[in-house]
Order: C-alpha cells, then structure tokens, then sequence
C-alpha cells in the first residue's frame, strides 16, 4: 500500500444512471395518484317504455307539485287538501309515509316554468329517504 | 492478489447485483401504456351551472356507455359537441341506443335554471328512442352547505 500514486482514480466519469429507475417510478406513481377520472355522479331514475302505462290506486299516490316558486303543494292520492312545504321537508316526510303504506308512489309534477333545480331538489329528498317508485310528470 | 488459495479466492467477474439497468425502460412503459390506454370524456363541458344534490350516486356504467345530453337554459341540447333542436334528439339517440345493446346511460346535465318544460321535453324524447337508464347528473352537495341554508 505504499504507492499510492498508481492507484486508479476512483471517481466514475459517466453520468450517474441507477437513480434513473426511481425517478420514472416517481414520475409514474405520481401521475396514478394525480390522475383522476371524471366519474360522474347523479340522481338514477328509470323511465317508463314507451305507452307503458299502469293503473295505480288513487291510496297509493302522494302527489308532489312543484311550483315556479320552488314551494312544493303535497297533497295525498284524492285527498283534496294541500299541505306546502320546502323541498327539504319531504324526506321527513316520505319516510313517515312510506312506514305507513309501503306501497306509496311519489308522483311529482313540476310546473313548467318551475326552475330544473326545484324538481332536482325534490328528487334528491326522495333520494335520500331512499323512494324507489317515483313518477315525474309535468304539471298540466 | 495473493495466490495462496490456488485462486479459489480470485475475485468473480460476475456481477453480484440484480441487473437494474432496464428497470427505467420498464418504468416508462408502464407509464406510457397507462397514459396510452386511459380515456378522457370525449365532449367538451359546456358552460352551465350544475344542480346540486346530496343523495347523488356514481354512474354505474362504463363511460363508453354514457351519453351526456346538455341542456341549457335556452332549451338547446348539446350531443358530441353539437346543438340539436328538441324534435331531433330521439332520431340521434335511438341507434345509440341500439349499437350499444340497451345499456346506454343518458346522462341529463341541466342548467340548473332550465324551465322544467324542456327537460319534460327531453324526457319524452328518450322515451321515444327507448331508453330506461337516465341519469340527472348533479354535484354533490356538502352537508355543511345544506344545514347552513
């Protein structure tokens, strides 16, 4: 060990390539976890076939008509009186009416002029109090 | 180098580490092939104000199988990028509809302000082309913003 002046210089002159390999996999689990699809999201409802039309008892029904004003009239199968409330209310009230006739169907009639986000409204309460039978209809 | 081992202990030329040299080639063909085989929406966003509801639910259908219907306040529907007049819808969906054996998903993005008469419209114009599976697409309302109302 005593020359030292021979010894072959230790430093590499290439470009250091092995941390390479972890960049690219940095680069790749950083645009995985960044990436994020467009799955949309929304209030599902199937529509009826076409002239599918079926006969419901007027006891079955709840009417929910929407007015431009975003009030909502309720009024229960051939009841004739009306109870108004905000769209908020309905869940409330859906569940306690379901508990009372499982057999209920949510007919709601908007107002042709009643803003798209009022029925929205509507929709998502009966969403929320988990309503399967719902019919949307215009109001004429 | 001592050769008193009779060269047993002459140091191996072969390396002693896992070759990692084309791990960066492996890497970016992965990244490459994800970037390659991931689908973006094909239509463009229109400009409108988005309803909001809280019980909104993921689409269950695969995104090829979605159709987005914009409607704007003015009663125009927007298909592919392209304004359709209201009477012109059903005749567009229907073979939609067809070629994707009955699984199309119509997704109704609304003004929120729409006059509810044109998306009653739009509905039955779905009907017409025989579709069942529509969705109101809407963004989720926080339940903060719910109870500050």
């Amino acid at each position: 060990m005593a020359v030292l002046n021979n010894k072959k210089q230790k430093v590499s002159d290439e470009v250091p390539t092995s941390s390479m390999a972890d960049i690219a996999f940095l680069l790749l689990i950083f645009f995985l976890v960044t990436t994020t699809f467009p799955k949309d999201k929304g209030l599902a409802i199937v529509l009826p076939e076409q002239g599918e039309e079926a006969q419901v008892s007027q006891n079955n029904i709840m009417h929910l008509i929407i007015q431009p004003t975003g009030i909502v009239d309720v009024r229960r199968g051939e009841a004739q009186n009306t109870q108004q409330m905000r769209p908020e209310q309905i869940e409330s009230l859906w569940r306690q009416a379901i508990s009372e006739n499982p057999n209920l169907i949510a007919a709601v009639k908007t107002h042709p002029d009643a803003a798209y986000e009022y029925m929205v409204d509507v929709l998502d309460a009966l969403h929320s109090a988990s309503a399967e039978r719902i019919s949307l209809q215009i109001l004429e | 180098m001592s050769m008193k081992g009779g060269g047993f202990d002459r140091k191996s030329k072969a390396s002693s580490e896992v070759p990692s040299s084309s791990l960066a080639d492996i890497a970016f063909l992965l990244l490459i092939f994800f970037m390659v085989t991931t689908v973006f929406q094909a239509d463009r966003d229109r400009p409108i104000e988005w309803p909001e509801a809280e019980a909104a639910e993921k689409i269950d259908e695969k995104q090829k199988n979605i159709l987005n219907i914009w409607l704007e306040r003015s009663g125009t529907v927007f298909m592919n990028d392209q304004p359709f007049g209201m009477p012109d819808v059903s005749s567009f969906v229907a073979p939609l509809y067809a070629a994707s054996d009955r699984a199309l998903v119509i997704s109704i993005r609304s003004d929120r302000q729409t006059p509810y008469i044109y998306v009653d419209q739009l509905q039955k114009e779905l009907v017409e082309a025989g579709v069942v599976r529509v969705v109101f697409a809407t963004q989720l309302e926080q339940s903060m913003q719910r109870e500050r109302r």
